[in-house]
């Protein structure tokens, strides 16, 4: 062979081998299987510890199955500490977490200051129970998403105890002081009724659920948009003619911490015990216990935990995602467990409902009992606080209910 | 060495540390001074004025109209602090350090009267709630043993007794510095003015007052102004315990720094009352920086 034929022939085959590389190449491209996915870590934000913790643990396990590739880190934090706390992280544009549940009050005003992601196309508000998105609404756009909501329907007893002494529930607020009274002289009772605190807002859910039941429905929302004032003559009166008679009387217990009182009133040192739908998930037997409402009360206090995206997320698409479950399938995860919570997303049949709260949503909508904003969770900021202490005083001190009306009154936001 | 190297040296030496506390010392304390000075873009005495005319109960720093019992407004409530807390710790520990020395096993009781300074501040707000509990309370029992209603109650949940909760709890947190102290003051006493004085026909209460006392005078200083410089600052055991509640009858003035910053959400206004503070906190720590500059310097 020609040194030149040679030549031609190695060329030949370098061509072939380049051409078969090239192939070999597209055809590992197109036919190999795809790389996995780089996991995406979100850090969400929430409230609950403990028990109430593992509730929630539910709802982000179930998400995470479905999305193998998504790493959930869940960090707790209280709502008055993620609102002292993150203003100023986001002032100096970063965060803590991806997903992060707060107050209403708190998401509104920092979606009004441009620090979170709009969820107007997120959230379908005809989905949801009437007027729940309406709290983290602001300058027309939706900040928040509802998560599972609590109600604060009334006193709560146990069952055997009320069987034991052969007391029923009062049917008027003349036989619910007789049944107090009633309560007050068995023997190894302390005070007929348990008074929680911690902060204080035990003692404001206590009122508020005297002022929907004594004032009416619409004396809750006025108070809340300030049209009512706190000095306000018929405010008064539900205070001095219902509240503060009870209190004189030693028919409350002086403020307990909440948590601690749960088990000395299921001891039977205390036979009633005002609380939200969460103690459901607390006591020993949730079979043993159940509730009735002030009689004359037209509504109940009901509130959602919110959750919001901060623009300084990393993870904002996958923020969103989870976010979206949350506020659809993930409360039929949540209100399934013992969490004491009920949907706010309406389409979660009732029977997803963990049984115990199956009867206290019944015996509710039985009653046909509007559910309304919480008064304090509603305006929030500092009035919140004010208002918790000031109730502290007027349960330690009730003659001092028209001082505490004033200093209420005066802090109070004013219709806008 | 050449005047020029020792230039460069002082500036090795001292550059990186001058530069750190500019950084996270200097650069903070001005910030927040113009910070408490700033209203809504322009420079005014506006938050001064401001915070200290409030009249919210939990926000107030002087109560204009004072009842018999608090709330007087975090000023005051911080200067009834210092008025019963220094006397006490003072005295206390100087009698405690002195009895101690001389009773066998006094190390263990030493020791569980320095647990209180050791111990994170919200253990010892919870230990000052559990203190003062109606059916736990060490002081509500012993007050319902001589039968006094009025102090046989949880004191911490009413306005009458909450703040006196929070001074008697903070002597026992405190007396442990002070007791340390007067220790090692009085080991530095020379025996031979004690042993000169018994001679002489000194009794024991005059040993005491007319030569430990004065001898210890130092150290009464360096106690009383920093037991003042801590009072000005308590915060921990006052949000544990009450809140600054209820009625705004246990504030003081870092409470309200941290009600305007992270409840009303109002940091020009927190700046104002924490200058305010550092201010009230710069005197006594002026005289014990005068008292430390001196010491060296003798």
């Amino acid at each position: 062979m020609s040194a030149p034929a040679k030549g031609r022939k190695y060329l030949y085959i370098a061509a072939a081998v380049i051409i078969i590389a090239i192939i070999g190449v597209a055809l590992y491209y197109f036919l190999a299987p795809p790389p996995p996915p780089q996991k995406v870590k979100l850090v969400v934000i929430g409230p609950w510890s403990g028990d109430e913790a593992e509730y929630f643990k539910a709802v982000i396990d179930e998400y995470v199955k479905k999305h193998p590739n998504v790493e959930i880190e869940y960090r707790v934090m209280r709502a008055e500490d993620v609102a002292s706390t993150v203003p100023v992280q986001f002032a100096a544009g970063t965060t803590p977490g991806d997903v992060i549940f707060g107050w209403a009050w708190f998401i509104a005003k920092m979606g009004r200051e441009g620090h979170l992601v709009d969820l107007t196309n997120v959230i379908n508000e005809k989905e949801y129970v009437p007027g729940i998105v309406d709290a983290v609404k602001a300058d027309g756009k939706i900040w928040g998403a509802p998560f599972t909501m609590w109600l604060k329907p009334g006193f709560w007893y146990r069952k055997s105890f009320f069987e034991r002494h052969g007391l029923t529930e009062p049917k008027s607020y003349s036989e619910l002081v007789q049944l107090l009274e009633k309560i007050k002289g068995i023997p190894g009772i302390k005070n007929p009724m348990a008074t929680g605190d911690g902060v204080g807002w035990p003692m404001s859910d206590i009122t508020e659920h005297f002022i929907i039941a004594y004032g009416g429905t619409q004396m809750q929302l006025d108070l809340i948009s300030g049209k009512t004032r706190f000095t306000d003559p018929s405010v008064r009166k539900v205070f001095s003619d219902y509240l503060v008679p009870l209190i004189e009387k030693g028919y409350f217990s002086e403020p307990i911490e909440w948590t601690t009182v749960i088990p000395k009133w299921w001891a039977g040192e205390y036979g009633l015990y005002f609380m939200g739908t969460w103690i459901t998930g607390m006591v020993e037997d949730p079979n043993d216990l159940d509730f009735f409402p002030l009689p004359e009360s037209k509504g109940v206090v009901g509130g959602a935990d919110y959750a919001f995206v901060p623009k300084y997320s990393k993870n904002i698409d996958a923020a969103i995602d989870f976010i979206k479950y949350l506020a659809t399938e993930g409360q039929g995860v949540h209100a399934s467990v013992p969490s004491g919570k009920i949907p706010t997303w309406t389409k979660v049949p009732v029977d997803k409902l963990w049984k115990p709260m199956q009867s206290v949503y019944t015996k509710i909508t039985q009653r046909g009992m509007a559910i309304l904003p919480d008064l304090d969770d509603s305006v929030g900021g500092d009035w919140q606080r004010l208002f918790w202490d000031q109730l502290k005083l007027l349960w330690v001190n009730p003659g001092e209910l028209d001082s505490v009306l004033r200093t209420l009154e005066a802090s109070q936001p004013k219709p806008t | 060495m050449k005047p020029k190297n020792l230039k460069e040296e002082v500036l090795l030496f001292l550059g990186p540390p001058l530069t750190i506390l500019a950084i996270f010392v200097a650069y903070p304390i001005l910030g927040t001074i113009t910070l408490s000075f700033l209203s809504r873009g322009s420079f005014t005495l506006e938050n001064y004025r401001d915070v200290l005319f409030e009249t919210i109960p939990l926000k107030a720093l002087i109560v204009t109209n004072p009842g018999p019992h608090p709330p007087w407004g975090a000023l005051i409530h911080n200067a009834l602090w210092i008025l019963i807390a220094v006397p006490v710790v003072v005295l206390l520990g100087m009698l405690l350090a002195y009895i101690l020395r001389k009773t066998f096993g006094s190390s263990i009781i030493l020791g569980i009267i320095f647990l209180g300074m050791v111990l994170p501040g919200v253990v010892s707000g919870l230990i000052i709630r559990f203190m003062f509990d109606e059916y736990i309370g060490m002081f509500p029992r012993i007050f319902a043993l001589f039968n006094v209603p009025l102090l046989s109650k949880t004191w911490t949940i009413y306005p009458q007794s909450a703040l006196f909760a929070l001074i008697l709890g903070s002597i026992w947190l405190w007396l442990g510095f002070s007791v340390t102290l007067y220790s090692a003051g009085l080991d530095s006493i020379p025996p031979s003015l004690i042993e000169a004085a018994l001679i002489d026909g000194a009794s024991e209460r005059e040993i005491f007052i007319k030569i430990i006392v004065p001898q210890l005078k130092p150290v009464t200083i360096v106690v009383t102004l920093m037991t003042i410089m801590w009072i000005l600052k308590i915060f921990d055991i006052v949000y544990v315990v009450t809140g600054g509640g209820p009625g705004g009858a246990s504030t003081v003035l870092a409470l309200i720094m941290y009600t305007y910053f992270a409840s009303a959400l109002e940091h020009n206004k927190a700046a104002a009352v924490a200058v305010i503070l550092a201010v009230l906190t710069l005197v006594p720590a002026y005289w014990y920086i005068r008292m430390v500059l001196s010491g060296e310097k003798q």
